[in-house]
């Protein structure tokens, strides 16, 4: 029996504009007062209207064009009408029929996952469960009831359940870059829906287990436990059951993050009617060429373009370029450091500042890389004093952080402590001659075993207080010793 | 000099501003007018005597409508007062917000003395769906005035009011005034900001005046039109120029359509606006027989499209807010809510909602073809004169054939006006003219030059 786990997602991104998607209000709701960002647009009162948020629209697009979609010139907003206490118009206005974007790709180390569309919508309320004065209370909480959201929908092209997690990392990553979210899947702006099923191969034929839709999942590694724990109950329940897809048995399960399992929600009779149809408050929306083109324009370089980059241009391998790529900020960060056209050995020793020295001190600070604090120069001060040995790796790396603290020239900085590399071929001779003289037992051995010069060098360093460069000690102290 | 309360608007503000009579003067008299015939009519949903007085005693003078008593329909919002749609379910309903004709009719200086009864929900063509009990004709009591915004025609034809405010969605404003003989006045859709009034079919939705005179509907539409940051249907445009100066109709070729006058029209009602149309012609207009779209593929499309909207519109009164149980929907609202939940279904959905909007676009094409031809087109606004009360019981279709002939305009979102041209039997009739979308200057010059040249508009009912 060969199984294959099909599996698509759906990811819901709340867009961090200032106002809603279809009024005025504060678009923050995350730990705010309840009921104070409302309305009578987003409280869906009798005789208000929606008004489009142009920006969250252009969120929306670029999120698309990121994501390699292509862009409908011609959309609309639709309805799409159900009963839920917190949806306060009884309908979402989303659009099915002309997304703004469709056909988009992730690809996650040469796989391709499709993305079928990118659309726009809104929020709905919170429901809040309370027990409140000795009754079971569900209380109606609507900051939220209007909020951007886009929705992005993959293929089932996801294989496995941290290809799953991989794919979300990736569409993080990208909204983040763009700076549309934070992508936050504890905070609730990043939310995840994978829908899971089976394709099982035994003695020659080939069975599609039913849909499930996981909801309530809110972290990384409940998307990939939920997930794994489906596979394994879905491939247990088609050993027993030998029941396979149709149109009518796609479930909703919930995901139980304490007993770590899924459990049975919604059984859907066919599929729910929500009877579409197109929002008769908002025209439709037509986009010009220039205005799709001024979006991209206004993308940054995406995380995928910059590990190529730094592999190309730097010689970088894929692992430290990712890693340098990982976050914008950082990436930012190393990009400005490099400067304009670096050599590839520059490259090589910024970007080993950064996945080293530096990204210990920003993780132990818990800080965030301040790029105005980055000056190029400094780190190209540094790569010459280090290739022309003045300063030795280890004092880069301690005076490099000290930069980023203080602002000052890490050169200076190594100088004014006195790391500079001797070179001085008098300087150090004297204070070989003088270790040579206040350790005679060492000489010895060293004259019966030369790999015993260590102990030398070391002392020389020593009396050098680090400042001396080691191939020039240990070169004299042979000499000394012949 | 005839009572304060008979004037017509621009009549009213000429007196205020020349100080011939005070604002509190011109108020208290609409509301002893009111205290008459109230009992009668039934126009009126709410009043609020003492805050109008109290904006009276204090005007400012230099506002277009300084102290002017105007009554709007229950569907707008008005922060702080009750707003039914005359409704059961929102009967208990107090708006949190105002509606952005009334705040501009209020910027403008106007009082709004009271909101007019209606059609619950606007559904229907008689004021006889109100849940607070039909209004009455002026003309004659045991006749309907029409609808939705009945009581806001009547509360005009009786001078209960100076001006009032109405909606349409096909029919409401027009119909109405045509019944009651006044002047009402559809704008092109978009002219008009919506935000604030309880929504019907929002892709037809329209408010627009019901006054005495022409000049008065003029008046109003120039100071409620305009660009609404809130409303994203409304349209962007240049302020309105309302200048009705047209001295004749030399060169304008206005069309008749034979479907206009159909066999099962009130022979009076064809011959009046047959009589209509000479005096079109006598005022310079050739008149050109047109042949158009058959109005009942805009009962058919109009029907559906209503009814769709309707029931996504009215799926948030859950009876979790706003007061009554989804129990408290008439029959009327629930017939449309299971017709247009019916026709927005998955399987249904392309046979009704999209063969209806494909329909629509075929109105509207034949309205720019019958453009291409004419500069306006004429026809009654009503096959017939008023219906006696009692007349839409039973009938789901009522509101539809009283409306037959309004109905394709409104789809092609045009503005049209209904003004008096005649009695038959006591009982006023509407002739409405219907011109291209924001064309609402020539179909006010002709009402103008037409009304300047009759005498219907000055009848008042004996009351």
């Amino acid at each position: 029996m060969k199984i294959t786990p099909i599996i698509g997602i759906e990811v819901h991104i709340e867009l961090q504009t200032k106002s809603k998607m279809f009024c005025s209000c504060s678009a923050s709701h995350f730990q705010v007062e309840p009921n104070t960002h409302t309305c009578p647009v987003c409280l869906g009162l009798p005789g208000a209207l929606p008004v489009p948020n142009q920006t969250a629209c252009d969120y929306c697009i670029k999120l698309g064009l990121a994501l390699g979609c292509s862009i409908n010139r011609e959309t609309f907003f639709e309805r799409k009408n159900y009963f839920y206490p917190d949806l306060p118009k009884s309908y979402q206005i989303t659009q099915l029929q002309q997304p703004f974007c469709i056909h988009g790709q992730v690809i996650l180390d040469g796989h391709t996952i499709r993305i079928n569309r990118a659309h726009m919508e809104e929020d709905t309320g919170k429901s809040v469960h309370q027990h409140l004065n000795g009754v079971d209370a569900t209380l109606l909480d609507y900051n939220r009831s209007g909020v951007p959201l886009v929705e992005i929908v993959s293929e089932p092209d996801i294989l496995s359940p941290e290809m799953a997690k991989d794919y979300l990392l990736k569409i993080q990553q990208i909204v983040r870059y763009i700076g549309v979210s934070d992508a936050d899947i504890e905070k609730g702006s990043m939310r995840c829906e994978p829908t899971v099923n089976l394709k099982i191969e035994t003695d020659n034929q080939t069975f599609y287990t039913p849909l499930v839709e996981i909801k309530n999942i809110a972290s990384l590694t409940g998307v990939q436990n939920a997930i794994q724990f489906e596979i394994d109950r879905q491939t247990e329940a088609f050993t027993q059951t030998h029941e396979v897809k149709s149109a009518a048995n796609k479930t909703t399960r919930g995901w139980d993050a304490v007993k770590n399992q899924t459990f049975l929600q919604r059984q859907k009779e066919g599929s729910a009617d929500y009877r579409y149809f197109p929002e008769p408050d908002i025209p439709p929306i037509v986009l010009t060429d220039e205005h799709i083109e001024n979006l991209k324009n206004s993308i940054p370089e995406l995380p995928d373009q910059k590990i190529a980059r730094y592999q190309r241009d730097f010689g970088l391998n894929n692992y430290d370029a990712g890693l340098l790529a990982s976050d914008i900020n950082f990436a930012a960060g190393f990009d400005t450091a490099v400067g304009q056209h670096p050599s590839p050995q520059m490259a090589k020793f910024v970007a080993n500042l950064f996945l080293g020295a530096i990204k210990t001190y920003l993780n132990e600070s818990q800080t965030q890389l301040d790029i105005a604090q980055i000056n190029p120069d400094f780190f190209n001060n540094l790569f010459q004093s280090v290739t022309n040995s003045q300063i030795s790796a280890t004092v880069a790396k301690q005076v490099i952080v000290d930069s980023l603290k203080t602002g000052q020239d890490p050169v200076a900085i190594a100088t004014s402590k006195g790391l500079i590399q001797v070179s001085d071929s008098e300087e150090i001779k004297k204070l070989a001659q003088a270790v040579i003289d206040q350790n005679p037992k060492a000489v010895q051995d060293y004259k019966k075993n030369p790999a015993s010069i260590g102990f030398l060098i070391g002392q020389l360093m020593k009396a050098s207080q680090g400042s001396a460069n080691p191939q020039i000690a240990k070169e004299t102290l042979e000499k000394l010793l012949q | 000099m005839s009572s304060l309360n008979q004037l017509t608007l621009t009549q009213a503000v000429d007196g205020i501003k020349s100080k011939k009579f005070s604002a509190s003067e011109l108020v208290q008299d609409c509301f002893d007018r009111i205290k008459k015939l109230e009992p009668h009519l039934n126009a009126f949903i709410s009043l609020d005597k003492t805050t109008a007085l109290a904006k009276a005693q204090k005007i400012d003078f230099d506002k277009p409508l300084a102290g002017i008593p105007i009554a709007v329909k229950d569907n707008f919002c008005i922060k702080g007062i009750k707003t039914t749609a005359s409704s059961n379910l929102l009967k208990n309903y107090t708006a949190q917000y105002t509606a952005t004709v009334v705040s501009k009719l209020e910027d403008a200086g106007a009082i709004i003395i009271g909101k007019n009864n209606m059609d619950a929900w606007a559904h229907g063509s008689s004021t006889e769906t109100s849940d607070f009990g039909p209004s009455k004709n002026p003309w004659n009591f045991d006749y309907l005035p029409g609808g939705s915004s009945g009581g806001s025609a009547a509360a005009i034809a009786a001078d209960e009011a100076i001006a009032a405010i109405g909606t349409e969605t096909a029919g409401s404003i027009r119909q109405p005034s045509a019944w009651c003989g006044v002047v009402g006045l559809k704008p092109t859709y978009g002219r008009v900001s919506r935000y604030g009034i309880i929504a019907m079919a929002s892709s037809m939705d329209c408010p627009g005046p019901i006054t005495k005179t022409v000049d008065d509907a003029a008046l109003i539409l120039s100071l409620i039109s305009g660009h609404d940051i809130h409303d994203a249907t409304s349209l962007p445009q240049k302020s309105l120029n309302l200048n009705l100066s047209k001295k004749d109709l030399k060169g304008l070729k206005i069309g008749l359509p034979k479907a206009y006058l159909p066999d099962n029209i009130h022979p009076a009602v064809k011959d009046l606006i047959l009589q209509a149309a000479q005096t079109l012609k006598s005022l310079g207009a050739q008149i050109i027989d047109l042949d158009v779209l058959d109005p009942q593929l805009s009962v058919a499309a109009y029907t559906v499209l209503q009814r769709s909207e309707v029931s996504s519109n009215l799926g948030r009164y859950t009876g979790i807010r706003y007061g009554g149980p989804r129990s408290e929907f008439g029959d009327e609202a629930v017939r449309r809510i299971m017709l247009g939940t019916h026709t927005l279904s998955s399987g249904y959905y392309d046979a009704y909602y999209l063969q209806a909007q494909k329909v629509r676009t075929l109105i509207i094409n034949d309205f720019e073809h019958q453009f291409n031809q004419v500069d306006a087109i004429i026809g009654p606004t009503s096959p017939t004169t008023a219906l006696p009360v009692g007349s839409s019981k039973g009938e789901s279709m009522f509101g539809e054939m009283a409306d037959l002939l309004v109905e394709p305009s409104t789809l092609a979102g045009l503005p049209g006006i209904s003004l008096p041209c005649g009695f038959v039997d006591g009982l006023p009739v509407g002739l409405q003219i219907i011109t291209p979308q924001l064309r609402e200057d020539l179909a006010l010059n002709i009402a103008h030059l037409f009304e300047s040249n009759t005498d219907f508009h000055l009848q008042k009912p004996k009351l």
